[in-house]
């Protein structure tokens, strides 16, 4: 953990990790006997589902809970299912958990796809590939895409995934591209890389952005701001101004799954250790974290804190049987002994949060809005919508206040607010 | 599911390691040369006066916080900011009584009835200390107050010769070196130019104050004194005096710069400090007052929240381009 400076002015800011000269060659896990999958719908008592225990599955299968879903996930072994429960995520939100067990010696009759170089065909197989390639936002959003950007940059602290897959796979991702081409049209496809690595040079028939090392400029909405001079309007995404990001990984494992006809679920990943120290590794999509921690001897202990990405914007698990999941970059662990402490003061105004800021949103004020359930007010009066969950406030906070946590609990409270006014209107038009 | 019991937060899961106690030692430990230089210079009167200011400012927040069934919040040690501050400002011969009534009008009515920590919009000790000068002004006169001490230099409190006697004189009587130095006569932690000036740079840099409150606040009172000296020489002093005698240098380091009644975005900040100087200056040459800081401060924390509507716009704010 990097702590304050006792000059503060001597080093101003946190830095993104470069990946180490020669890669380090990631240390493979072997697939388990059991791989779980998070499967994003409901699990509901009221339906039959398409999905029972003691049903025998192939690799490559898509797995559907009911008739009329539209949310799949793919199997990435042969095997038979052995559980499905119901799964709680950080939000609140619920999905279904499976269980697969692992038939001895029966890959070989994996299901290949008959993919076509269209939106459409992509969706229809490949949500799940590793890096997990935004095919569903375009399949739905269409012709409104006229830009796409593939990051080998990392978005968080710590992480240097991307940039691995970038420096190992660039044919691969250069074919993706390619593909990415001929799935939707868009003609302007560029590349993010970081400043200071030699990234560039290993791309140089493409347009290629170099990031600043400063966090958090790898985060869409700054990438939008600083090369492309788009300001992302409050509280919309990316898609919206016509511009998908997609991951170095997600790129090239499309290649590989054209190539092959199949899907891939080799995930590569950084595993944090308690000391800090890096590690990769390459895991099957559905491995559990409890594996990986064995595998390279990290002890859990109790009241220790896995986080799911990077220190700044992951997301901590209850559980060290949470799968591996086609958009898991890091896996960080922390000690219970260097957890910082979170307080109940109250703000007091020391006005850091609003230097650090990188779009300019008024923290201290924000923060009294919030802990007052204010949501649309500090929509309206406070840029709730405008902040892009950075973690930086919350990191430098004096009065250590969970700043980010209120924000994320504000920003969802403030859909759900806009939604039933909508759902009011649309009653009151009928 | 799991035989572990983990811990779950949310991101980020990082902390600079800075928290209020931090904040406050600090405060307190750049406050130590001025307030040792002062104890030492008046005597045992100014230590039971400090040590008073500290311990009452501390005993009222406990109590408070006890009697409204509130977390002990004493540990945090900004009541003991606020006491060694509002010490700081009394001159060594108060009475017990006064500094015991002027840390609870500090701490309680200016930091406690408006919320407690960061909710209050005046400084607390200024607060203190403006209820004390508006109903015992006959303590805060320096030069009856130390009238039984005897020093080796002028035992006359520098801005009380300039309101009464005008400026012709002055240069004879004090020198910038002695002001500097705290060879004059004033409030206990308040003489001692020099100390206040390292104990504020110390915070300056370890980032625990804001440099453009103070730079802006020092930049408002040169400014205006210098406008003064230009158009009357004869009447007006110049800008090192009004800087170095006072509370002026403890207004700029450690009174205006109080987190939670001072703007927190930098055109704000500039303001802020800026008018906050040029309104101790006039207080001092036009109006009644001897000393205006306490009131000068005072008044701009009323207008801090105006100030600090001047903000840069957010990122994506107000563009409809969707």
């Amino acid at each position: 953990m990097i702590k304050r400076p006792f000059l503060k002015f001597l080093k101003p800011g946190l830095y993104y990790d470069l990946i180490e000269p020669p890669p380090e060659k990631p240390e493979s896990i072997p697939v388990p006997d059991n791989l779980i999958l998070i499967l994003n719908e409901p699990l509901s008592s009221a339906k039959l589902s398409l999905l029972k225990r003691g049903d025998k599955v192939k690799k490559g299968e898509k797995l559907y809970l009911y008739n009329e879903s539209i949310e799949y996930t793919v199997s990435p072994v042969t095997g038979t299912i052995d559980l499905i429960d119901i799964f709680i995520d950080d939000k609140g939100n619920t999905s279904t958990y499976l269980v697969i067990k692992k038939d001895k010696n029966s890959d070989s009759d994996a299901v290949t796809y008959d993919l076509k170089y269209d939106i459409g065909s992509a969706d229809s197989y490949l949500r799940t590939l590793p890096g997990a390639p935004p095919v569903k936002t375009l399949a739905s959003a269409g012709s409104r895409i006229n830009t796409i950007v593939i990051t080998c940059t990392d978005r968080d602290l710590l992480a240097t995934t991307s940039q691995y897959v970038a420096s190992c796979f660039q044919e691969d991702i250069i074919k993706g591209v390619q593909i990415l081409k001929k799935l939707t049209n868009v003609q302007r496809i560029c590349l993010t890389v970081p400043q200071e690595s030699n990234l560039k040079d290993k791309f140089d028939t493409m347009q290629v952005f170099e990031t600043s090392i400063k966090y958090p400029s790898n985060l869409p909405a700054l990438i939008l701001k600083d090369h492309f001079n788009i300001i992302l309007p409050a509280g919309k995404a990316p898609e919206d101004v016509g511009v998908c990001f997609i991951n170095a990984e997600a790129a090239a494992s499309l290649a590989a799954a054209y190539e092959t006809n199949s899907a891939g679920f080799n995930k590569h990943l950084t595993i944090i250790d308690k000391q800090g120290n890096r590690k990769r590794v390459t895991a099957s999509i559905g491995t559990s974290l409890g594996k990986i921690f064995k595998a390279l001897n990290i002890h859990v202990d109790d009241c220790d804190r896995v986080v799911i990405g990077g220190p700044m914007q992951g997301y901590a698990t209850y559980t060290i049987h949470h799968p591996v999941q086609p958009d898991t970059d890091t896996i960080m662990i922390q000690d219970k002994t260097i957890i910082p402490h979170i307080s109940d003061n109250a703000c007091i105004n020391c006005g850091k949060c609003i230097q650090i800021c990188p779009v300019n949103v008024p923290v201290n004020l924000l923060i009294r809005y919030l802990e007052a359930e204010q949501y649309e007010e500090a929509a309206d009066k406070c840029d709730l919508e405008s902040c892009i969950e950075c973690g930086l406030c919350t990191y430098i906070c004096t009065a250590q206040i969970a700043l980010c946590q209120h924000i994320k609990l504000g920003k969802h409270e403030l859909s759900k607010l806009k939604a039933s006014s909508e759902e009011e209107l649309e009653a009151l038009n009928e | 599911m799991s035989k572990y019991k983990l811990t779950v937060s949310n991101a980020p899961f990082w902390h600079d390691g800075d928290n209020i106690f931090k904040m406050n030692l600090n405060i307190l430990i750049a406050l130590i040369p001025a307030a040792v230089f002062g104890m030492i210079q008046f005597g045992a009167p100014a230590v039971g006066v400090i040590a008073l200011s500290i311990s009452s400012a501390m005993a009222w927040e406990f109590s408070l916080n006890v009697i409204s069934k509130d977390t002990i919040r004493i540990k945090d040690l900004d009541s003991a900011v606020i006491g060694l501050l509002f010490g700081m400002m009394l001159p060594a011969t108060s009475p017990w009584w006064l500094v015991i009534t002027g840390t609870f009008v500090a701490v309680v009515i200016g930091k406690i009835i408006f919320g407690g920590l960061g909710a209050n919009p005046f400084n607390p000790a200024l607060t203190g200390m403006a209820f004390l000068m508006l109903s015992w002004n006959q303590f805060f006169d320096f030069d009856t107050a130390y009238v039984t001490y005897s020093f080796d230099f002028t035992a006359l409190a520098p801005l009380a010769f300039l309101k009464f006697q005008g400026v012709a004189g002055f240069s004879d009587m004090f020198t910038l070196n002695d002001l500097l130095m705290g060879r004059q006569i004033g409030a206990i932690g308040c003489t001692f130019g020099l100390g206040i000036i390292l104990g504020g740079i110390y915070l300056l840099i370890r980032g625990y104050t804001r440099w453009e409150i103070t730079i802006s606040f020092i930049a408002g009172i040169i400014f205006t004194a210098y406008c003064f000296k230009i158009a009357n020489p004869d009447l007006y002093a110049g800008p090192m005096i009004h800087l170095l005698s006072g509370y002026t240098l403890l207004g700029a380091f450690f009174l205006a710069t109080e987190n939670s009644s001072s703007p927190a975005n930098r055109i704000p900040m500039l303001l802020y400090g800026f008018f906050a100087g040029v309104m101790i200056i006039l207080m001092r040459n036009i109006g009644a007052y001897a000393d205006g800081t306490v009131l000068a401060i005072l008044l701009f924390n009323l207008v801090n929240p105006v100030f600090d509507t001047i903000r840069p716009k957010a990122l994506g704010k107000g563009i409809n381009n969707a």
